[in-house]
């Protein structure tokens, strides 16, 4: 099993993979190349309004699909950007504009307002967020329609004409192909960049996202920012389809066939969402009895695929994702490869807790607690359930603003921050229960950790320029020496959800040990581990605080605890009931009544 | 549809430059079927229209084919339901054109359809027939082909207005609609037109057709000291809240408005019959009752209709007038000069003075709406006795 | 005016707070957020003017009727969409199922039943103006389902035991509470306050399905402002959200009363994210 046998036939694999997945993108680029040699307008038509829908929810894609925000009622960017173009190359509000302008203009007030709706979901929960966006999707047709001096009120406005080569029914076909083309291309530029990436670990496991530094506030504004500007130059290419446009466009069935498609298509994938829009345009037009019932069976598909194949299109496409696995699988961390993950750490990092008080209400979950974790040391942390050990944890990573007392950092003080930004200090931990993303593979998980050490800015990595691809190889790398490190390499590209619990739990501290950590915070890892994986574990944390890591570790494993600890310190009742050597432990008095038993 | 694919892709390129210079289009069987496509709105928020006038339209395509067609050949009308949606609109035009092969086409029948159609079906040199009232839809530059059988809003206003002022003498009015395309269409243009006229306008509004409740908008009229209520809506959930919240106040001003005031539907959503009262609705010349009798052609069309057993009750007699009337204006053209688009449209501009039972059809090259100004007229909407109305009182004969 | 705004903006607010109630009884017994709130509420409107209206039933039986189809809905609800995205570790699906079957059942609404609004019949045969029934009514019922619920959930040990599975599920299970027998329970009780909504409010709002969307929204800007969960929030809420409505479709039309109502409720949610009467989450981590 080693990674020499491993990696040859990986090399062909990976270039047939590789042939296997641009596949299908070739098929369909070709089938709407030539789909003009049909001479059927009215197959144009429709592949027109397929390509259109296409871009909006090639940018809501990002947003539902891979940040998972329900974003039912997205029409208003269409909207917006409809009517933006219009007007601007009507000349009704000013002097006639150019329409290229004037389709810019419609994508950049589909931008800001993309912004203004998506506020509400940096703060509040999914549920709001959805309802804020059918609120906003009734306000702006009513704002259309009371507005008449600028968009012509109830009776509407003519849509923008392109001039050569895209005003004939061909012409304007191909410009429609090729916005949707790049609209594909930049969105899944960022989908296959740390930016998805992240995306999607906020969807998924958004505790693990934030402690790896993950800001949500900012990447959902870059996300928003770029699906409301699809979203309105979808409408600017929508009102020239249209040639008029008049609010009634715009119904409420339109939204909901943008989010169901993409739900249709499977969250995480580009090609099943576009099939996804492609069938839910299309099919009205062959079921002309059925037509008043499509936003029905829309409905219903809905269903089926939330009850039954979540995963939608993309999963029941994802055969490699059901290949067997080997069965008796073993966990061989190697300890020597760690040096190249970490890097240097600085040996003379110190954290500090004074004093530290946490209270919820009448509850005091900590009620005064000093500890000291070194660098080159594993710092035990046990106690009955209850006394405050994961709570401790909690304060360090940013997740709780302790009432009282304050967190030192070499002797200064850090400041009340939130969880991402302590990743920048070189913060890492693992969870108590393991924080996956299920869909995505072990690999990506495990590059999550490193996100913040991306140069790439999101703009960089939409248009694929040279840092992006310097990022994912620099990154990948850096993952598969983690995976080796932690020993589950051979299982780098298998999804996630299919691990065992012992394996994922390994995986927690590959993605750790991607921050490059000073301070590696440990959360049970020895829970669900059979004796000889908690020894390797054992030997896997040693060998990291070799390296110059202050590890701090939460555990109910008694063994272990005494077994690699340097220092350890007790807790009870949110106190620090004890602290000193393994041997000093094992005997206080206390220490055994309280917790450890005789 | 009776061609194939391959008849499509293999006679297609020479019917596509058949259209576009005119020419006659590759020779068909001497009894294959005339296409004209009908762009209804069978289902959606603005249905009604359309599944009345189809029931016209259907008994004068099966009337005509009786006997025998156009020369022979019989009509075959290819039905695409908007869905009350511009975007389900533009779609069947694309198809009709493309597919259907349609010689003309008639509708769609909501204005805010035919806006989207008009210049596509315009783009693909078909003729086309609407009985639309929203003003844009015609313009002789812009869409050649494009021929309106029904009045335009300005005409209907025109009519309401004149009612109003000139036979009520009635000087302050409060007018509001809906917010749909007609309706605010309806609005921007009528105030202007009532105070031209020497009105005073001391209400105007558009509201929210879903609205449940619309007593705030009337008593701001009542308190503006209106004398006479305009609605424009074809909405009649909406016109009925009106005249509800009229009676519930118990505030007797008359209500001169839009036709739908007058349909079955508005009168099922009544809370009190009485609510019916004073209220005056726009309407046709030749569809009403007057001194209790219809005007010959329209006696002879609702017999027609009884006789083929086609129902008119819960709906308007002038909605299925206009959708007989537009088959035989269609069918006309097609049976003096054949399926050439050029030849179609210079018929059409003969037209004078057409006698139909809807309204009397006068086109030329200049001017392609068709309704005559004064068979525009108001009726008193609680005489509704099959579908038509007593016209209103005060009106010189 | 002034007569206008209160009787009508607390007649409506009522029944908005009674679909914040729907939602929050939904809520509280299985932490999902429904979006057949606002069908329910469509559906007790619709389903009494077919049972009165059409099918000429006596009002009280109807009422009955309506009720129980309220709980039968609730309990397919609970069964066919929540129940199964439960067990699934996706957190939101339940956003989506309950979504889908409130979309599915509004369309066929809008198909059978029509689209356009139909009249819902006066249900006490007497006449009177401010007075009106279709005001006093949806108050009544308002109050009716508050005393209600806070009655069940003091007094009954079944009321306990919905508190129970409400604050912490896994200690209510593990004392033996049959978890998902209650939350039947439940959705129920959250399918006829729902259909009590629409019922009572059906003669101002008449039977359409385009409530369903209406009642969605506005039904859950009163849980929205006053606290996921808190009834009594929610009350509040819906009669100020009714009454603030009514004056500014007064004083500005209909179309900009709306747009007010909407940023209102934005500006509120970013200041105050967790409702002007909720609590914060304690722990996630």
């Amino acid at each position: 099993m080693s990674d020499i046998t491993a990696s040859m036939p990986a090399a062909s694999v990976n270039g047939r993979k590789r042939y296997q997945k641009v596949v299908p993108w070739l098929l369909l680029g070709a089938a709407g190349l030539l789909l003009p040699l049909l001479d059927d307008a009215y197959i144009g038509v429709i592949a027109q309004r397929a390509f259109i829908y296409w871009i909006l929810s090639a940018g809501l894609n990002l947003l539902v699909g891979f940040a998972g925000q329900i974003a039912i009622g997205w029409v208003p960017m269409l909207t917006l950007g409809a009517y933006t173009t219009a007007v601007l190359t009507a000349g009704t509000v000013t002097d006639p504009w150019d329409p290229y302008l004037a389709l810019l203009a419609g994508g950049l007030v589909g931008s800001l307002f993309g912004v203004i709706i998506g506020l509400p979901a940096l703060r509040l929960r999914t549920f709001y967020f959805a309802m804020t966006t059918l609120g906003f999707t009734t306000i702006t047709t009513q704002v259309a329609l009371a507005w008449k001096s600028v968009t012509g009120g109830g009776v509407g406005t003519p849509g923008p004409v392109f001039p050569w080569p895209f005003d004939s029914t061909w012409g304007f076909y191909y410009f429609c192909f090729i916005l949707a083309g790049i609209a594909t291309w930049l969105t899944a530029n960022i989908a296959y960049s740390r930016y998805g990436r992240a995306l999607i670990a906020l969807r998924d496991a958004e505790v693990a996202a934030e402690a790896s530094g993950i800001s949500k506030p900012k990447l959902l504004v870059l996300v928003f920012l770029l699906a409301g500007g699809l979203g309105g130059i979808a409408g600017g290419l929508f009102a020239s389809l249209q040639s008029y446009i008049t609010p009634d466009a715009f119904t409420f069935e339109m939204s909901v066939l943008f989010f169901i498609a993409i739900l249709i298509g499977g969250r995480g994938s580009i090609m099943g969402p576009i099939l996804g829009t492609i069938i839910l345009t299309t099919l009205p037009e062959f079921a002309a009895p059925l037509v008043q019932w499509s936003t029905f069976l829309y409905a219903a598909l809905l269903l089926l695929i939330v009850l039954l194949i979540p995963g939608g299109i993309a999963e029941l496409l994802d055969f490699r994702g059901r290949a067997a696995l080997p069965q008796h699988r073993e966990i061989a961390p190697r300890p020597e490869l760690l040096g190249a993950v970490l890097g240097k750490p600085d040996r003379s990092q110190k954290m500090s807790l004074h004093g530290i008080q946490l209270h919820f209400g009448g509850v005091k979950a900590i009620d005064g607690i000093d500890v000291e974790i070194r660098a080159g040391e594993v710092h035990g942390l046990i106690g009955p359930n209850g006394s405050g050990k994961t709570t401790t944890l909690n304060v360090i990573s940013g997740y709780y603003r302790p009432t009282a007392g304050e967190l030192r950092l070499n002797g200064n003080a850090l400041p009340v921050e939130t969880t991402p930004e302590r990743a920048a200090h070189r913060i890492a931990r693992t969870f108590q229960t393991p924080r996956l993303i299920g869909d995505a593979s072990v690999l990506e998980n495990v590059m999550i950790g490193g996100t913040i050490d991306g140069q790439a800015s999101f703009v960089e990595s939409m248009l694929s320029l040279p840092r992006h691809h310097q990022d994912e190889r620099a990154l990948r790398d850096a993952a598969m020496k983690a995976l080796a490190a932690v020993g589950l390499e051979s299982l780098a590209d298998v999804r996630a959800d299919r691990l065992q619990h012992s394996e994922l739990r390994f995986m927690e501290i590959a993605r750790a040990l991607m921050l490059r950590p000073a301070f590696l915070l440990l959360d049970e890892p020895a829970a669900g581990l059979s004796g000889e994986e908690i020894r390797r574990l054992g030997a896997l944390i040693t060998a990291i605080s070799h390296e110059g890591v202050a590890v701090l570790l939460v555990e109910h494993h008694a063994d272990l605890i005494f077994d690699i600890c340097d220092t350890v310190t007790v807790l009870n009742l949110g106190k620090v009931l004890a602290a000193g050597t393994p041997a000093e432990i094992r005997a206080h008095k206390e220490v055994v009544s309280a917790y450890l038993g005789a | 549809m009776s061609l194939s694919r391959r008849h499509i892709l293999s006679g297609s390129a020479a019917g596509m430059a058949a259209m576009a210079t005119g020419l006659a289009t590759p020779a068909l069987a001497s009894n294959e079927p005339i296409k004209i496509g009908y762009l209804p709105a069978l289902t959606g928020p603005s249905s009604s229209t359309g599944i009345a006038m189809t029931r016209g339209t259907e008994l004068a395509a099966s009337v005509i084919n009786a006997a025998g067609g156009i020369n022979g050949r019989p009509i075959e009308l290819v039905v695409r339901d908007t869905q009350s949606d511009p975007t389900k609109a533009v779609n069947a035009v694309a198809e009709l054109a493309q597919r259907a092969r349609a010689s003309i086409i008639w509708g769609p029948l909501n204005s805010g359809e035919a806006l989207a159609a008009t210049p596509l079906i315009s783009r693909q040199n078909i003729p086309m027939l609407h009985p639309c009232w929203v003003d844009e839809l015609i313009d002789v530059a812009k869409y050649p082909m494009a021929f309106r059988s029904a009045p335009t809003n300005t005409q209907v206003g025109s009519g309401a207005n004149h009612y109003v002022v000139d036979v009520l003498k009635l000087k302050k009015v409060a007018v509001i609609s809906d917010t749909t395309g007609y309706g605010t269409a309806s609005v921007n243009t009528y105030v202007p037109m009532l105070r031209a006229k020497g009105a005073d306008v001391v209400y105007s509004s558009h509201v929210d057709a879903a609205n449940p409740d619309l007593r705030p908008e009337l008593l701001r009229m009542r308190n503006a000291g209106a004398e006479a209520i305009m609605p424009w809506s074809v909405n009649a959930g909406f016109l009925s809240r009106v005249l509800n919240a009229r009676g519930a106040m118990g505030w007797d001003v008359p209500v001169v408005g839009q036709t739908t005031l007058g349909s079955g539907q508005t009168r099922a959503l009544l809370e009190k019959p009485e609510y019916w009262n004073k209220v005056y609705s726009n309407n046709f010349k030749n569809c009403c009752y007057v001194d209790g009798r219809l005007p010959p052609n329209a006696a002879e069309f609702v017999e027609r209709l009884k006789r083929a057993g086609i129902d008119f009750n819960d709906t308007l007699l002038w909605w299925v007038a206009a959708g007989w009337d537009g088959m035989h204006l269609m069918a006309d053209a097609l049976k003096a000069v054949g399926t050439r688009p050029r030849d179609i449209v210079d018929h059409w501009h003969k037209v004078n003075r057409r006698p139909g039972v809807y309204g009397t059809i006068s086109w030329s090259p200049q001017q392609h709406n068709g309704f005559l100004d004064e068979e525009v007229v108001m009726c008193e909407v609680n005489s509704l006795r099959d579908g038509a109305f007593n016209l209103a009182p005060g009106y010189r004969a | 005016m002034l007569e206008s705004i209160i009787t009508y903006g607390l007649a409506i607010g009522a029944v908005y707070a009674m679909i914040g109630i729907t939602y929050n009884v939904m809520y509280s017994s299985s932490r999902v957020f429904s979006f057949t709130a606002g069908m329910l509420g469509m559906l007790g409107g619709v389903l009494g003017a077919l049972f009165i209206t059409k099918w000429g039933m006596n009002t009280v039986l109807a009422f009955g009727l309506v009720l129980a189809c309220g709980a039968v809905i609730g309990i397919v609800t609970e069964i066919v969409t929540v129940r199964p995205v439960l067990k699934s570790i996706e957190q939101h699906l339940y956003v989506l199922s309950t979504l889908a079957f409130a979309l599915m059942v509004q369309q066929v609404t809008a198909i059978e039943w029509g689209t356009e609004a139909q009249p819902f019949p006066k249900l006490i045969p007497v006449e009177a103006g401010l007075l009106d029934q279709k005001f006093w009514l949806p108050m009544l019922a308002c109050t009716a389902a508050i005393i209600g619920l806070e009655a069940l959930y003091r007094y009954t040990l079944v009321g306990r035991a919905f508190l129970a599975i409400a604050e912490d599920s896994y200690a209510a299970r593990a004392l033996g509470l049959p978890e998902t027998k209650l939350r039947l329970a439940c959705y129920a009780i959250a399918g006829m306050i729902g259909a009590l909504a629409g019922f009572t409010g059906a003669q101002m709002l008449l039977a359409y399905f385009g409530n369903q969307a209406i009642l969605n929204f506005y039904g859950f800007v009163p849980v929205a402002l006053g606290g996921m969960g808190s009834n009594r929030g929610a009350i509040i809420g819906g009669l100020a959200l009714g009454l603030f409505q009514q004056a500014a479709s007064i004083m500005f039309g209909g179309i900009y009363a709306a747009v007010a109502v909407f940023i209102v409720f934005i500006l509120i949610l970013l200041l105050r994210p967790e409702g002007l009467a909720g609590v914060t989450v304690a722990r996630r981590v």
